[in-house]
């Protein structure tokens, strides 16, 4: 596995991480393309099954930000 | 309810074996509250085990159902299908749900996911504790509604022992000597009179000393007729 084809997950809740997401996209400023956004309604919407679907769809990491 | 704590993954591994497809079943009665056999975690057993088996380089095929109750051929009848078509069961059941399993379908081969661990409630969360040890000859008319038998670590009927220290038991400082709860609670109630009768050794037949138990309730029972829907 090389750095270049990691693949992580990002959970993000609509209300802040998502919006700040949305915010820097609108502002032009770049996150590396690995990062795949999922938005939440609310982190509390996190369960240990989203974590595991992505691992197992081929993820090499997930992340959770709200 | 009944509490169980799920086995380790490495446990359950072995015991599912070289079983190439593997059915995971939950109960979405006593051990759904307790966080250990319920759809959940039957879900999560489940994506573990695939990815698990797919990291060995041996990738199983593992789905998961969940009935309401393992311990009732009913709600086995809803899954005879799936249970059919894989190599083995693994139950997220407790004991009765696993031997239920067995028991109802001889042809397939079923292995716990859960160790089957006491009679007990949560006390808050993320703690489960002991209250019943299903003796058969229930006592709690006598001690306020603590059960000598359960909690008191030598299950004695005329307590405290001599090990009790400071309200706690001397097996572990953090066990409450039942026979300290008892007597508070009487003292409470008023009741410590109820003390000074002499409990005369217990009947231990009604317990798993007479050996496997068993009720049957005629007025319950159907009838031939009945039995056969004429």
């Amino acid at each position: 596995m090389t750095e270049e084809k990691l693949q992580i997950v990002a959970y993000c809740c609509e209300y802040c991480a998502y919006a700040a997401a949305d915010l820097a996209g609108g502002l032009r400023m770049q996150y590396p393309p690995e990062i795949r956004i999922v938005m939440l309604p609310c982190t509390g919407k996190m369960d240990i099954l989203l974590a595991l679907q992505a691992l197992e769809e081929g993820a090499d990491g997930v992340m959770v930000a709200g | 309810m009944i509490v169980a704590e799920q086995k380790s993954l490495e446990e359950i591994k072995s015991l599912v074996g070289n079983a190439e497809k593997v059915l995971v079943v939950g109960c979405g009665t006593c051990v759904t509250v307790c966080f250990a056999g319920g759809a959940r975690e039957a879900a999560i057993v489940s994506a573990s085990l695939r990815m698990s088996s797919k990291l060995d380089g041996n990738p199983k095929e593992v789905t998961d159902v969940t009935v309401q109750r393992q311990c009732e051929w009913e709600y086995l009848d809803e899954i005879a299908a799936q249970v059919e078509a894989v190599d083995v069961v693994l139950s997220l059941g407790c004991g009765i749900g696993v031997q239920a399993i067995a028991e109802h379908f001889p042809n397939t081969w079923v292995v716990p996911g859960l160790n089957t661990t006491f009679l007990g409630l949560p006390t808050e969360q993320g703690t489960w504790v002991e209250r019943c040890a299903a003796c058969g000859d229930c006592l709690l008319g006598l001690t306020g509604g603590i059960c000598p038998i359960a909690r008191c670590s030598k299950s004695l009927l005329n307590g405290p022992c001599g090990g009790s220290i400071d309200g706690h038991c001397e097996i572990d400082d953090e066990i409450p000597c039942g026979w300290q709860l008892i007597y508070d609670r009487l003292n409470s109630k008023g009741k410590l009179d109820m003390l000074m009768d002499i409990q005369p050794p217990k009947n231990w037949s009604t317990s798993r000393d007479g050996g496997p138990r068993k009720i049957v309730r005629e007025d319950l029972r159907l009838n031939e007729k009945e039995e056969s829907g004429s």
